[in-house]
């Protein structure tokens, strides 16, 4: 069993339909803050040497993620198991180290788990995954490489991922060689409209290549497109110690105790910045969507470790563009190999080996995924409760998903690596027989710690997906030309596009990505230069409209909100309230409708009217409680 | 100045900030769909509406997709409205912009641009380089004296419109607002509330004999002698607002006049003992005096967060935009706005609280008890009294607090223009808190945030009677027809409740909350007609069954509450730590640490995360807030979606249920159609197929288009340079 403080309420399981129950649990990396209380006095309890010097009346733990825990030992006779249960937590915590090896879960759970997930969300570790997601998105251009499969390409990258189908594995190693950790051009997304959305690490400036390896990297970054755009993603967005500071200013906003007084409220949230960090994110993702599906070419994401904001990025544009990922499987998906597969650093991004490295990059992606629930409510199977979840789950250490750096050690924890010898050979595959992994579970597993009743709550009741039709508009299929020198090249920066002489740095000029870019607020569209010249639309957006599918976020300052329900849980007054019953209350009504009148359809109308007052017939009075709750439930403890 | 002619041309000079900005009136809100036949030009004038003076050639700049264009037309000018007329096709859906505020700089000789900004944020640019001299200064003129010159209240459009619309209106008689102008209505409202046991409708104001401002009729406590009314002309006695369930009162008072004599202050300290000796005994509660012009807000105040607030909004360009985008928070805050919407919510809730917790009177005090004791009082009945909540209930309030409270209209929203330091939007203020409960209690409410819009917008419509005078006697006075023989019968305004006036039936079904769900039972009491047919009853089971709450409900759990759940904390929102403060705090954590009964007390969220800015009002005509597809608006067509169903399945059941055949019962739906509608309907229906071309539109245009790439190179800093 991880690490964890549980409190388990009277009437409680063992054997109920989660292992965990999600509301009381608490992982010990989660603790960031230990108060004891007593009368008038209040201690802070958590360095190892801390000392209780009373006996508590409640103690209150604040999670890292904005969760408050408050156990009062009120009762009669519970002073000694108080003093013994603070000390307890207080070592514990001391002693934990989230990368200690992984002990693994009840495996009776794992069974029925693995069992009982619908479609499995595919976890993006075999090629198998990988072709199926490739043939889902229909990139008829790409390929699943398997020359990464022993990890010695870079450990970081997953062991397969999409090139293009004319480049050959001994081409891909060449030119991988020439990227930052080995972090070369793949796939990201292939828009059904034909042009390709690719992510790479910087080029590595202290590398030679020669011609060949120059031709190689050329023509993986082109894919066969005639435009290509090369996107800086670290320019224009926070910094990542911009985001840990944002993320640390905005912890100490939303402590019960902070003492902002209400009518300062709005500056001291826009000094913390992660609002405009939020928006910064959406603005440049809204610009990458409009150049991904609006032309045929190849959009590059390139960031130096390429582990961060281009998956960031990456999968908001993804989220924006594809209708399939705003589905609960499809955003799963999407997470599993943008982020998880892809080798975002979670440990380290998430303060579990120390702290210079930390940058909660992956929250802050969360946040802009809530924005767009917020302002598309229609379009998005899953809901807030979803985000809320997951949100939570980065610190539960029940499975490994968010707990490694790598692929690699990811693998090497659950045992996998003993399938070295699978070789991937398109048209016929077979699984690899009796690997492990099969049973290894993921943090997609929410039976774990949720209940059904839960999980039912990840749905969005108002999701709508006829709202927007995801029919394509027709769009010739690019043809892939014969590989030579890019006909033309563009880097995309600070909401603008600038023609380049080459893709590559090598050459002559100084690198390209060798300027450490800073986060800006970008000038230009405001200032008459740009935006008064050229006021007018370029006559092909006429010819060539947006796309139905694609949603367009606001950005505007009025339009990027605070995510009150999941940085304002630690506030008791806060989370008092309701949320309104609006549609899920309609919706059961509906069903409580359509369920009488199916039941009356045989009868004859005279029985029916005895039938209404019949009390089976009227929704029992625990499922209508189901209707209206808390407006932080499921998610919010307090009272304990 | 700036008079860029068409898109795109010239290069940066920036127009300099107008020197002086000021508002004039918008007049009535067309609907469009009028005017969509092809060519009309024509303009449409109502009845007894004149044509002042017009230009031709005139260009209004477009803004659409964030890039500016031009359409040539007629500018127009009448006692009522400025309208443009296009001789364009594409500038079919703008015809008929009315309302305007000019600014532009110095009336130098002949201003080549004209700027209007209109009291709901809409701003409208049209250049007159291209139009006569001649025209341009009579056009200017004309606008600048008819909409920015004092003027007679005679002179209204008002008057002009009723005399000359006298046949042809129809006054509604399904409207069942309470009006408040004869006893009966008053005795109605004492009989609703169980007040009649202790205060009594009185006439004595009859004909204004005794005052001015007070209404006709009004509700005194029983005991109250009637000569003490007419004692300071209505100054010092306590005028009745409602009672609650438990008996407690809110009473209001005007302050008796400040008077330097030791002997008639003498006299008015010993009248003002008797006065509240009748109310101070039984059975009248024990009386808590709020004085709100002293240790409240101030209308200055208000004023001045206004205006700063307002202009946040009021977009010239697309520059301006993202100029205080950056700091919008903080600009936000520093306007004050949102903090005094707090304060005002803060000070009804603790009034709430002495009445419902404590069982106490509350008597509002202020000078002439017409602006912020209509305010305060209104805000305490919508939280709690659930009638106040359906359509009929708010605008029966807004009669009774407000047009006959006295509130002055006609002053607040300088109609005349005649003094610009007596305009202060304190009803707008009323609004926005209201918009602040209703968006955060929707099912709680009858009407929806598109009803308050459009009602804050009802404010400068000349046609309707209801915000356009001081008092009540003062419309009395005037509804004479002038000059003619007296015999005539009087005129006959228009009030704003007939909203079918404004407002087609399917356009009105977008006021009314399909959410809204009446309360389950209602007692034998309850008058006749307050029932509408088209409300919605709940086929489940009320979720909540929480009994209505009782005398000292709260009391009783808060000690229990208190102690477990909040424990000793003392919140750091209300820092003070007196027992009032301390009275407040419990009642408010506890209230919200309960579900909540539609139906039943309502109190809002004040802490600062909660306050927020009303979008649909104010947003609505900038472009660049647009979200297409989403916001609000998506939700509500698949809320209507499921309404629909809901009410056509009930129907079904209906039909077995009495074996007879129901009705048709179609909902009108403006939001079923399949096309995604943008999130500023149903406001702005602008035109946007496209994205904002954030990108440079020289690299576009050069994509693909190689031969371009040596010129434009020189255009951008090399990468490299960087």
């Amino acid at each position: 069993m991880p690490p964890r403080v549980t409190f388990q309420p009277c009437g409680w399981q063992q054997n109920q339909d989660t292992p965990f129950s999600s509301e009381y649990d608490f992982a010990l990396v989660n603790i960031g803050r230990l108060e004891a209380v007593s009368g008038l006095s209040r201690v802070q309890l958590l360095r190892p040497g801390s000392l209780l010097k009373f006996i508590p009346e409640e103690i209150m733990i604040h999670g890292r993620d904005f969760r408050l825990l408050r156990v009062g030992f009120e009762a009669a006779g519970l002073e000694p198991q108080a003093f013994q249960v603070t000390m307890a937590i207080v070592q514990a915590r001391a002693q934990s180290n989230p990368a200690q090896p992984y002990s693994g879960i009840t495996l009776s759970k794992a069974g029925q788990g693995s069992g009982s997930r619908k479609p499995p969300v595919p976890l993006m570790e075999t090629a198998e995954d990988w072709e199926t997601e490739r043939k889902k998105q229909a990139a008829r251009g790409w390929r699943v490489s398997t020359v990464n499969e022993r990890f010695d390409v870079a450990t970081s990258l997953p062991r397969y991922f999409w090139v293009p189908n004319r480049i050959l594995d001994s081409e891909v190693r060449r030119a991988f060689g020439h990227f930052h950790q080995g972090r070369g051009p793949r796939l990201s997304w292939h828009h059904p409209g034909g042009s390709d959305l690719l992510r790479c690490g910087g080029f590595y400036t202290a590398s030679d290549p020669n011609k060949e390896d120059i031709r190689a990297v050329e023509s993986m970054l082109q894919a066969g497109h005639s435009d290509v755009v090369l996107v800086d993603t670290m320019d224009e967005l926070p910094s990542l110690a911009d985001v840990q500071l944002a993320h640390l200013r905005l912890r100490a906003l939303c402590l019960p105790d902070s003492s902002v007084a209400e009518d300062k409220w709005l500056s001291a949230l826009e000094g913390t910045r992660w609002l405009d960090y939020i928006r910064a994110c959406l603005r440049k993702a809204s610009d990458i969507s409009v150049l991904v599906t609006s032309r045929v070419r190849s959009v590059i994401l390139q960031e130096r470790g390429d582990r961060d904001l281009n998956g960031l990025l990456s999968s908001l544009v993804q989220l924006l563009s594809a209708p399939e990922a705003r589905t609960l499987f499809g955003f799963q998906s999407l997470v599993q190999r943008e982020w998880v597969a892809a080798g975002h650093p979670f440990l380290t991004r998430l303060g579990g080996t120390g702290a210079s490295e930390e940058a909660p990059v992956f929250l802050l992606f969360l946040d802009c995924v809530w924005q767009l629930l917020q302002q598309f409510p229609a379009d998005f199977e899953f809901s807030e409760f979803f985000l809320l979840a997951l949100h939570d789950s980065v610190r539960v250490p029940d499975t490994l998903t968010f707990l490694r750096n790598t692929p690699w050690e990811r693998g090497k924890q659950s045992g996998q690596l003993n399938s070295y010898t699978q070789v991937y050979t398109p048209g016929y595959s077979q699984p690899p027989a009796g690997n492990s992994f099969n049973l290894q579970l993921s943090v997609w597993d929410w039976d774990l710690r949720y209940s059904n009743a839960q999980i039912l709550q990840f749905q969005n009741p108002g999701y709508d997906p006829e709202h927007c039709p995801d029919s394509w508009l027709p769009r010739p299929q690019p043809s892939f030309l014969i590989p030579g020198p890019p006909s033309s090249v563009w880097l995309f920066s600070r909401g603008a596009l600038t023609p380049l002489n080459q893709l590559c740095p090598w050459r002559d000029s100084p690198s390209l990505l060798a300027v450490s870019s800073r986060w800006l607020p970008r000038p230009a569209i405001s200032s008459e230069s740009l935006a008064d010249q050229e006021w007018g639309l370029p006559s092909h957006w006429g010819a060539c409209p947006l796309p139905p599918g694609l949603l367009l976020p606001g950005y505007l300052g009025p339009q990027i909100r605070f995510w009150k329900r999941c940085y304002l849980r630690g506030r008791p007054e806060v989370q008092m309230g309701l949320s309104s019953p609006t549609i899920s209350g309609l919706q059961d009504e509906l069903s409580h409708l359509q369920e009488l009148l199916r039941k009356w359809t045989p009868r004859i109308s005279p029985e029916v009217h005895s039938k209404k007052r019949d009390p089976h017939t009227i929704l029992n009075p625990t499922e209508i409680v189901g209707i209206l709750k808390g407006q932080f439930h499921p998610f919010w403890i307090t009272r304990c | 100045m700036l008079g860029k002619g068409v898109v795109g041309g010239g290069g940066g000079t920036k127009a300099p900030k107008p020197s002086f900005v000021s508002y004039v009136r918008p007049e009535e809100i067309h609907t469009n769909e009028k005017e969509v036949t092809e060519k009309e030009v024509t303009l449409h004038l109502l009845p007894g509406e004149q044509l002042l003076c017009e230009a031709s050639t005139v260009l209004k700049y477009v803004q659409e997709d964030s890039c500016q264009h031009g359409v040539y037309g007629r500018l127009v000018c009448t006692d009522f409205k400025i309208a443009f007329l296009g001789d364009d096709e594409s500038a079919l859906d703008n015809d008929f912009d009315e309302k305007k505020k000019t600014l532009f700089g110095q009336l130098k000789k002949y201003p080549e641009k004209l700027i209007i900004h209109c009291k709901d944020l809409r701003v409208f640019q049209f250049c007159l380089r291209y139009t006569k001299e001649e025209e341009v200064k009579r056009i200017v003129s004309g606008i600048i004296h008819h909409t920015q010159a004092p003027k007679l209240l005679k002179r209204l459009f008002l008057f002009s419109y009723a005399t000359a619309a006298q046949n042809n209106t129809v006054t509604d008689p399904k409207n069942h607002t309470v009006m408040f102008d004869t006893l009966k209505d008053w005795c109605w409202e004492l009989e609703r509330t169980k007040g009649n046991m202790k205060y009594k409708a009185v006439s004595v104001n009859e004909g204004y004999k005794v005052c001015e401002r007070l209404p006709a009729y009004f509700v005194v406590p029983t005991p109250l002698p009637e000569e003490n009314v007419q004692r300071f002309q209505g100054h010092g006695i306590p005028i009745w607002c409602w009672s609650c369930h438990n008996g407690s009162a809110l009473l209001k008072m005007s302050a008796l006049p400040k008077e330097q004599d030791d002997g008639i202050l003498q006299i008015q300290k010993s009248f003002l003992d008797g006065v509240y000796k009748t109310i101070h005994r039984p059975p009248y509660e024990i009386v808590k005096t709020e004085d709100l012009s002293s240790n409240f807000l101030s209308l200055q105040e208000i004023q001045t967060a206004y205006s700063k607030f307002k202009q946040l909004f009021l977009i010239d360009n697309s520059t301006e935009f993202w100029d205080t985008d950056i700091k919008w928070f903080s600009l936000l805050e520093s306007s004050s706005w949102l903090d005094i919407i707090r304060r005002c919510l803060k000070k009804a809730i603790e009034i709430t609280e002495c009445m419902e917790a404590q069982n106490m009177n509350v008597l509002l005090l202020e000078e002439n008890a017409s602006d912020l004791c209509c305010l305060i009082s209104s805000l305490v009945q919508l939280m709690m009294d659930p009638h106040c909540r359906t359509r009929i209930g708010f605008q029966s309030l807004i009669q009774k607090e407000w047009v006959m409270g006295g509130h002055c209209f006609l002053d607040r929203c300088n109609h005349l223009r005649q003094n610009d330091k007596e305009e202060v939007p304190v009803f707008l203020l009323f609004l926005d808190c209201v918009w602040q409960l209703v968006h955060q209690h929707p099912p709680a409410f009858e009407f929806t945030e598109t009803y308050l819009t459009v009602l804050s917008d009802s404010l400068y419509i000349p046609i309707f009677s209801t915000f356009f005078f001081n008092s009540p006697h003062q419309k009395d006075t005037n509804m004479g027809r002038e000059g003619q023989d007296t015999q005539s019968k009087p005129l006959n305004l228009l009030t704003v409740w007939d909203w079918s006036v404004q407002f087609e039936p399917k356009a009105q079904t977008l006021l009314k909350n399909p959410l809204y769900v009446e309360k389950p039972k209602l007692d034998k009491g309850q008058r006749k007609g307050m029932r509408f047919k088209h409300q919605r009853q709940l086929s489940l089971p009320l979720t909540q069954s929480k009994s209505s709450p009782k005398r000292g409900f709260f009391r009783e759990e808060t000690d229990h509450l208190i102690k477990n759940l909040l424990g000793k904390r003392i919140s750091k929102l209300i820092n003070s730590s007196d027992e009032l403060q301390d009275n407040f705090r419990e009642f408010y954590d506890s209230w919200h640490s309960k579900p909540t009964d539609y139906h039943g007390l309502l109190l809002p969220h004040i802490e600062g995360p909660e306050i927020k800015v009303w979008a649909q009002r104010y947003l609505r005509w900038i472009p660049e807030a647009q979200i297409l597809g989403g916001g609000r608006v998506a939700t509500m067509s698949k809320l209507l979606e499921m309404m629909e169903e809901v009410q056509s399945l009930q129907e079904k059941i209906d039909e077995r249920h009495h074996s007879q055949q129901a009705p048709q019962a179609e909902a009108p739906c403006l939001l079923r159609n399949s096309a995604r509608l943008s999130s500023l309907f149903p406001f702005a229906l602008l035109q946007r197929h496209s994205s904002k071309p954030v990108l440079p539109t020289s690299g576009w245009k050069a994509l693909g288009d190689e031969d371009d790439l040596a010129k434009r190179e020189d255009e951008f800093v090399d990468l490299g340079d960087v």
